[in-house]
Parts: structure tokens; C-alpha cells; sequence
């Protein structure tokens, strides 16, 4: 709790709101309770917020505390953020068991998040608990606000149009769980975010929903803040690295949304393909009623396409399910990213707008003013923060796009695969030949002729009878090299 | 190559509609004869010639097809496609082929071909030509006859015909045939001088026989219904493949789409540039592929199309049969009332109402003289009418024991 001097692994449970000032509240006539507010995340200690006495791995202070911004303190930030790619995992959720609640006034899902964890700030090795859809959302927008300056993870889309798609249906559930799971599993692998206090709370929270009660009062006062930060400055130009990042996004969301829109069409044909195959099929179950010899065969070749059919079903199911999802995320991703290089772009601003006014002023300061020199800070952590959240977005975005195409590729193969093995299994019943099967023939009972030849079987001895390509290899006239008595006409 | 031996000569006759002379043996042994005087011509060593102009073997194939413009019948520009015929005569000794005849053939004259052989062959299924405008037709496939890929498939079709009818002991035989072979020249002329579309039978009555036949043949019977379903199943397979042909290429060509997004993609990317650009131009090519697939389908629908046109070849000597079923039972009916009538004025009994009767009655009974001279025009009626039968009866039989169509009846036996 704030006061209490950090002991090497400082504090348990969660804060109370009181407690933590809001990490913009920097100006000087809103100094929050808890003194000095810039958020020092640090790994190997639990963060606290406004924690006065947090002590950094190097000895150093926290950044912000007095002089301008120490570029170790920047560095220790990188440094941290590297170490989590190594193997020490000590946090895991899950998100599964979908559950229908009906209730008086509305009827909804639940699912169980289980969560384990070594960490101290858990009271329990594991917890199981049930959220809802709307219990995600407030998270995110609490995410949001506590780490502006981080990229946070998309949810699934809140909407969605009644009637046109059915909330309870399994796929939709389901398609919902995973994106939930991925965004949990985001939070969790963000070496700054997974330390967040409303996300343990979210994990661990008996009542949410009294919690969330208690946020509200203060909900005004950190909305206000906000906003008086982010309001009314103009950036004369972003520096390069954030230009290409922004540009970056541009191309990439336009890229996604066309091969979404790609995909979307593609499923659609393929829909429209599998409506005429399975007219296909059974045309030919009804030819093979009519027929002797060819009965077998014909229903063979019906019951091969029926297979062909069914595969392809999967495959479109398998694309709309697993496909689509993904790519629709990383759209809503890339604008969440663009609105925080915004906020990026403001606290720069503000920055200048302050460094500007001071010079302007003339004053005979040999120093910079205290305000100044924190918005300087707020910008160079901000910059931080979110290049090596870049960093890491984009090599989880690698990650999901291979296994994304690569499953697309997979999928597709199997189709394939399915098919050849629906048509090789049938070509052993269409050469099949029962006793009497010959090819169509002309002639009477004396003489009979291939109709694929031009020569009668029983050619002259050593000469070769000439054979049409057309001939099927189980025609037994052209198979008999003397004359007809040994065929039977049926 | 016209060096047609004495014997063969009279073989050169178009087949008549009348039996072929012999009243007192169905066609069964005259059909015999026919197969045995082939046999005669050839070694006796049982090789058998089916294309059997002289003592050759005989190849024909459709090699080539041209692209032509001339003059129609309204003196109107128009263009066509000719394919050129050859035919070769094989050696038996060395088995090498010799070029004996080549000329141009359009598809106009491949139909005046066929439609002569269907009336003068009433009893045979005449093989089927390839369709005449492109049918079942997707949208991507030109339904233009000029089509290069249309023209091809034609060209196949074409010569099959040529082959099934060299392959038919019977209609090899035939002069009009043979000279569509190898006389380029006046072969329309000649082939309207038999004066074969006088011959065709009309629609209309055809179908009037259909209905009034009274003791159809049931396994003509079973035969038509059997053609009729085939026809109707064919044509629904090939109405549904053309639809599913339409909407597989749509899939493919979508899928050329990413082709040019993924490359875009991976202009922006660093590690995955590679990959993306890969991945787009694979599906440039999947997209593409789909054309050749397609195009092979063709042949089967092809051949799917040969036996449509089969049944309904099929379906024109049932509906021959039922024409001369009816016939013959017109026939028959007439014969009875005439001889009923014989009898009524000989023996001096009206048992029917009748106009004679009636006038009998209304103006005094007719003079001996007078009734003899009746009595004698109906009996030479009858004898007439009694010749026709039995030439009815016979072409009936003829029509039924003809050698192929025996095995077609033989084989629509049900099964099921």
C-alpha cells in the first residue's frame, strides 16, 4: 500500500484507486496524491504507482524524480522489456467454457478465465473466474487510460447487428472465446500491461462488478485530466520514426481490409460452388437408376462428389471461423495503434508549445522550469514505451500472419486431398469389369465391333490392330485378338 | 479410288426402304448373305474388313480444319469452317498406309450425310454428329462456332462419326457414303437426287402414331421410355455441369486477387516481403490454372453430349417402329373391313350399317352383273391389301431383327 518502504518485491493486492494518481495528471496544479506520478514499470519489482521509494535494478531513481529524463533510466526500460523474451514465464490465462446466463432483463454468455501464476502479486497460485463480454470491454478501456502510452491489445467487435448473426450460435461463441483468449494472452505477455493493477483484478476479482463501482467516483476527475492534457496542442511535425510507423499502419490496415474484403468474396463463391455441386451429385444417382451395368459406377461417382462436397464445406467453415477473425483483429489493432500515435504526437506538442513559451519569456533562468522538464519526460517515456511495444507488436504480427497463411495453405491442401482421395478410391469400380461389360458395340451375333477401332478384332496375325485412344481398356473386343465366338453378347 | 470389282456393284445401291428382295426370308438371311458375301471377298484366314471398299483396310481421319469465306445461297458473304477428310487404304503386307483420298468438307454436308443415312436406315442408329451450335455452354466458353477450341472439339466429333459409320457393316456399304469420301465435287447434287427428303417421314405423323398405335411393341416400348429418361438425364447433367464449371472458375479468379495485394504487401514489410511476394505470385499461378482445367472438362461433356444425341437417335427408330406398327395395323383393319365387305355382298347379308346398304334399301337392290363387278374389285382390293401386310409385317421384322437393334432390345431387358 502506498507508504509502505518496498522490500525488494514490494507490494501485494491491488491498489486502491485512491492511491494512484493518474500518470498524466503532470501538471503542477494537479499533482495527484502519492507524490511524484511518472510510472516507473519495472519487472523485477512489483510496479506501484506513485511509489516514491522504488528503487531500479542499477540504483538509480526513478526517472523524473529530479533532472531531466537520465537516458539510463530509457535504457533500463529497454533493457527490461528484452528480458521478457526469455524463457521465465510465470503468468498463464485462459479463457474457455462458454456459458448461456438467462436472466429477468437480458440473457448473455459468461466465460471462465483461469489464471496461474508464481507471481507475488497473486495471493493464490490459480484462480477460476467467469467474465462476461462487457467485463473485457471495461478492462481495455481501463487498460487504455492507465497506459496511455502503451499499445493496447483489440477486442472482438462489440456490435453486432441482431438477426443478421446469431450472438449464441456456437461459431459466433466460439469464434468470440478465441479472440478473447488472444487478447488476455496479449495483456499477459506484455511485460508492462500483465503488471496492471485493474488486470489482476479482472483475473482474481470475485465481484467485479463492486470494484468497478468503486472506479467510478474517481472516473470524472482522471476523465477531466485527460482531457486537459490531450486537448489543444498542434504538432508541427512528427519525427521520422513515428512518420514511418504511422504510414506503416496506413498501408497495412488498407492492405488487410482488401485481402478481408478478398477472402469475404472467395468464401461466397466457394458457398455458391458447393450449392451447385450438391445438385451435381445426385444427378447422377438418378441416371444410375435407369441403368444396368453402369449402376454401380454412376452412384460411385455420385457419392464421390457428395465427398467432394462435404469437403469443401469444412474448408469454408474453417476460412470464415479461423481466417477472417484474425485479419478483422489486426484492422482494429492498427487503429487503435493510430489513435495512440496521436496522443504520442499530443504530449510532444505540449512539450514544444511549453519549451517555446518559456523562451519566449526570457526570463534569466539558467534552468528549465520543473513543468517543462516533466512534459519532456512524459514525452521521452511515451517514446519509449511505444517503440519497443512496436518492436513487439511487429514480431507477434510476423508470428500470427505465418501461422495465419500458413493455416490458410493447410487448410486448403487438405481440401485437396480430400478430393484426390474421394476420386482414387472410385477409379478401381469404374475399371471394374463384371463379366459382360464391353464397350458399345456394333454388329450381330456373328461379328462384333469396337466402336473405338477402326478395325475388327482379328486382325491380321502380326499386324496391330489400330486402337482408338478412346477405347476404354477393358473393351474386350480389342483385348481379343482372334475372332468373336469367345464374346458374349448380353 | 473407284476400282470397284463387277461383284461389289450391286452393293452400291442406296438400301431401299422395301426389303431387299427376298419376300420369302426376313432380312435375317439376307442380312447373312450380305456379312457372308463380304467374307467371301476377304482371305481365309478370318480377317475381316468392315471398311471394306475392295479388299483394303481403310483409314479415315479428320486432320485439319480451315477457316473459309464464300458465298451462300442469297449470294451473301459468309464464313465457315471446312475439315479436310483423308483417307488412307493400309497394305495388308507391310501395314504402311497410303493416302487414297483427301478433300474439304463443311459441317453443312456432314448433315446432309447423316440425314440421308437416317432415312434411307430407318432400323439403325445412325452415330450422332457433334453439336451443331455450342450448348450447355458457361460463360466463359465462347459459344462462338468459330471458336478455335470449339472448332477442335468439332473436329474430333467428326470424325468419330466418320468411324462409328465406316465401323457399321451395314452402312460402310453405302454408295452415297463412299462418295462423300472421295468425290469432292456435285456430291450434294447426287446425294438430292436419291430424293431422300421426299422419303422422310413427317413429324406430324409420327406422332400421330404414337398415340393411336394400338399393340405397340413392348420392348420398342420399353426402349423409348428408356431413351427418353437417358435424354433427360444427360440434359440435366450437363445443364447442372455447366453451372458448376461457371462458379469453380469463379473461385479461382478471385483468388487472383490476392496476387496483386499480397505483392503490394509486401512492399511495407521487411522480414516478410519475401514470403508475401511468394505467396502472391502462387496465386497468380492457382489462379490461372483453373483454364486448362476447364478445358479438359470439356471432352467429357463432350462425350456426355455424344450419347444425348445417341438417345435421341435411338428415340427416332423407336418412333420409326411405332409409324410402321401403325401401318400396319391400318393396314390390317382395312384388309378385314374390305374382306367383311366381300363376304356381306356375296352371301347377300348386310350385317354392318353402310352407305350401300342404305342406297340397297332406298333404291332397290343392285343387278347380279353389277354386284360381280363389286365383288370382283374388292377381292383384287383384298389381295392387294394382303400383299401390303405381309410386306409390313416384313419390313417389321426386318425392323426388328436388324442386326444391331436386335442387341439394343436384347439389352434393355431390365436389369433393375
Amino acid at each position: 500500500m502506498s507508504g509502505g518502504p518496498p522490500k525488494g518485491l514490494p507490494s501485494t493486492g491491488p491498489h486502491s484507486l485512491l492511491d494512484m494518481p493518474h500518470p498524466l495528471a503532470g501538471s503542477s496544479s494537479e499533482e495527484a496524491v502519492g507524490g511524484d506520478s511518472t510510472p516507473s514499470p519495472d519487472l523485477l519489482m512489483a510496479r506501484s504507482f506513485g511509489d516514491k521509494d522504488l528503487i531500479l535494478p542499477n540504483g538509480g531513481t526513478p526517472a523524473g524524480t529530479s533532472s531531466p529524463a537520465s537516458s539510463s533510466s530509457l535504457l533500463n526500460r529497454l533493457q527490461l522489456d528484452d528480458d521478457i523474451d526469455g524463457e521465465t514465464r510465470d503468468l498463464f490465462v485462459t479463457v474457455d467454457d462458454p456459458k448461456k446466463h438467462v436472466c429477468t432483463m437480458e440473457t448473455y454468455i459468461t466465460y471462465r478465465i483461469t489464471t496461474k501464476s508464481t507471481r507475488v502479486e497473486f495471493d493464490l497460485p490459480e484462480y477460476s473466474v467467469r467474465r462476461r463480454y462487457q467485463d473485457f470491454d471495461w478492462l481495455r478501456n481501463k487498460l487504455e487510460e492507465s497506459q496511455p502510452t502503451h499499445l493496447i491489445p483489440p477486442l472482438p467487435e462489440k456490435f453486432v447487428v441482431k438477426g443478421v448473426v446469431d450472438r449464441f450460435s456456437e461459431e459466433f461463441v466460439e469464434t468470440r472465446r478465441k479472440a478473447l483468449d488472444k487478447f488476455l494472452k496479449r495483456i499477459t505477455d506484455h511485460p508492462v500491461l500483465s503488471f496492471n493493477e485493474h488486470f489482476n483484478v479482472f483475473l482474481t476479482a470475485k465481484d467485479l462488478n463492486a470494484y468497478k463501482r468503486q472506479g467510478m467516483a474517481l472516473l470524472s476527475r482522471v476523465g477531466e485530466s485527460v482531457k486537459h492534457v490531450t486537448g489543444g496542442y498542434k504538432l508541427r511535425s512528427r519525427p521520422l520514426e513515428f512518420a514511418a510507423i504511422g504510414d506503416y499502419l496506413d498501408t497495412f490496415a488498407l492492405k488487410l481490409g482488401t485481402i478481408d474484403r478478398i477472402a469475404q468474396r472467395i468464401i461466397k463463391e466457394e458457398i455458391e460452388y458447393l450449392v451447385e455441386l450438391r445438385e451435381y451429385g445426385p444427378v447422377y444417382s438418378t441416371w444410375s437408376a435407369l441403368e444396368g451395368e453402369l449402376a454401380e459406377p454412376l452412384e460411385g461417382v455420385s457419392a464421390c462428389i457428395g465427398n467432394c462436397s462435404t469437403a469443401l464445406e469444412e474448408l469454408t467453415d474453417d476460412m470464415t471461423e479461423d481466417f477472417l477473425p484474425v485479419l478483422r483483429e489486426y484492422i482494429l489493432y492498427s487503429d487503435s495503434m493510430k489513435s495512440v500515435l496521436k496522443k504520442r504526437d499530443q504530449v510532444q506538442a505540449e512539450y514544444e508549445a511549453k519549451l517555446e513559451a518559456v523562451a519566449l519569456r526570457k526570463e534569466d533562468r539558467p534552468k528549465v522550469p520543473a513543468d517543462v522538464e516533466k512534459c519532456q519526460d512524459r514525452m521521452e517515456c511515451f517514446n519509449a514505451d511505444l517503440k519497443a511495444d512496436m518492436e513487439r507488436w511487429q514480431s507477434n504480427k510476423r508470428q500470427d500472419f505465418r501461422q495465419l497463411l500458413m493455416g490458410m495453405a493447410d487448410k486448403n491442401i487438405q481440401y485437396y486431398e480430400k478430393c484426390l482421395m474421394a476420386w482414387e478410391s472410385i477409379i478401381p469400380l469404374l475399371q471394374e469389369k463384371p463379366e459382360a461389360k464391353l464397350a458399345p458395340i456394333w454388329g450381330n451375333e456373328e461379328t462384333t465391333w469396337c466402336l473405338f477401332t477402326t478395325t475388327v478384332i482379328g486382325g491380321q496375325p502380326g499386324s496391330q490392330p489400330r486402337i482408338s485412344k478412346r477405347c476404354p481398356s477393358s473393351c474386350v473386343h480389342c483385348s481379343i485378338v482372334h475372332n468373336s465366338q469367345d464374346v458374349e453378347i448380353t | 479410288m473407284e476400282q470397284a470389282p463387277p461383284d461389289l456393284e450391286r452393293q452400291w445401291q442406296p438400301a431401299p426402304l422395301e426389303p431387299l428382295g427376298h419376300t420369302d426370308a426376313g432380312l435375317q438371311a439376307a442380312v447373312g448373305e450380305e456379312a457372308e458375301g463380304s467374307r467371301d471377298e476377304v482371305p481365309g484366314d478370318g480377317t475381316m474388313t468392315e471398311n471394306n471398299f475392295g479388299l483394303k483396310k481403310i483409314e479415315i481421319s479428320v486432320s485439319e480444319a480451315e477457316k473459309r469465306t464464300g458465298r451462300n445461297a442469297m449470294n451473301m458473304q459468309e464464313t465457315y469452317t471446312a475439315y479436310l477428310i483423308e483417307t488412307r487404304s493400309v497394305e495388308h503386307t507391310d501395314g504402311q498406309s497410303v493416302l487414297t483420298d483427301s478433300l474439304w468438307r463443311r459441317y453443312s454436308e456432314f448433315e446432309l450425310l447423316r440425314n440421308y443415312l437416317l432415312v434411307y436406315y430407318p432400323h439403325i442408329v445412325v452415330p450422332p454428329l457433334p453439336e451443331k451450335r455450342a450448348e450447355f455452354v458457361w460463360h466463359k466458353l465462347s459459344a462462338d462456332n468459330m471458336d478455335p477450341d470449339f472448332v477442335e472439339r468439332r473436329r474430333i466429333g467428326l470424325e468419330n462419326f466418320l468411324l462409328r459409320v465406316a465401323s457399321h457393316p451395314i452402312l460402310c456399304r453405302d454408295k452415297i457414303f463412299y462418295l462423300f469420301l472421295t468425290q469432292e465435287g456435285n456430291w450434294k447434287e447426287t446425294v438430292n437426287e436419291t430424293g431422300f427428303q421426299l422419303k422422310a417421314d413427317s413429324r406430324l405423323k409420327a406422332l400421330n402414331a404414337t398415340f393411336r398405335v394400338k399393340n405397340p411393341d413392348k420392348r420398342f416400348t420399353e426402349l423409348k421410355h428408356y431413351s427418353d429418361e437417358l435424354q433427360s438425364v444427360i440434359s440435366h447433367l450437363l445443364r447442372v455441369r455447366a453451372r458448376v464449371a461457371d462458379r469453380l472458375y469463379g473461385v479461382y479468379k478471385v483468388h487472383g486477387n490476392y496476387g496483386r495485394v499480397f505483392s503490394e504487401w509486401s512492399a511495407i514489410e521487411k522480414e516478410m516481403g519475401d514470403g508475401l511476394q511468394s505467396a502472391g505470385h502462387h496465386m497468380d499461378v492457382y489462379a490461372s490454372s483453373i483454364d486448362d482445367i476447364l478445358e479438359d472438362e470439356e471432352h467429357y461433356a463432350d462425350q456426355l453430349k455424344e450419347y444425348l444425341f445417341y438417345a435421341e437417335a435411338l428415340r427416332a427408330v423407336c418412333r420409326k417402329h411405332e409409324l410402321m406398327q401403325y401401318d400396319l395395323e391400318m393396314a390390317a383393319q382395312d384388309l378385314a373391313s374390305k374382306k367383311q365387305q366381300c363376304e356381306e355382298l356375296a352371301t347377300g347379308t348386310v350385317r354392318t350399317f353402310s352407305l350401300k346398304g342404305m342406297t340397297t334399301k332406298l333404291f332397290g337392290q343392285e343387278t347380279p352383273e353389277q354386284r360381280e363387278a363389286r365383288i370382283k374389285v374388292l377381292e383384287e382390293q383384298i389381295n392387294e391389301g394382303e400383299q401390303q401386310l405381309k410386306s409390313k409385317n416384313l419390313e417389321g421384322r426386318e425392323f426388328k431383327f436388324g442386326p444391331m437393334l436386335r442387341n439394343a432390345l436384347a439389352r434393355c431387358n431390365p436389369v433393375k
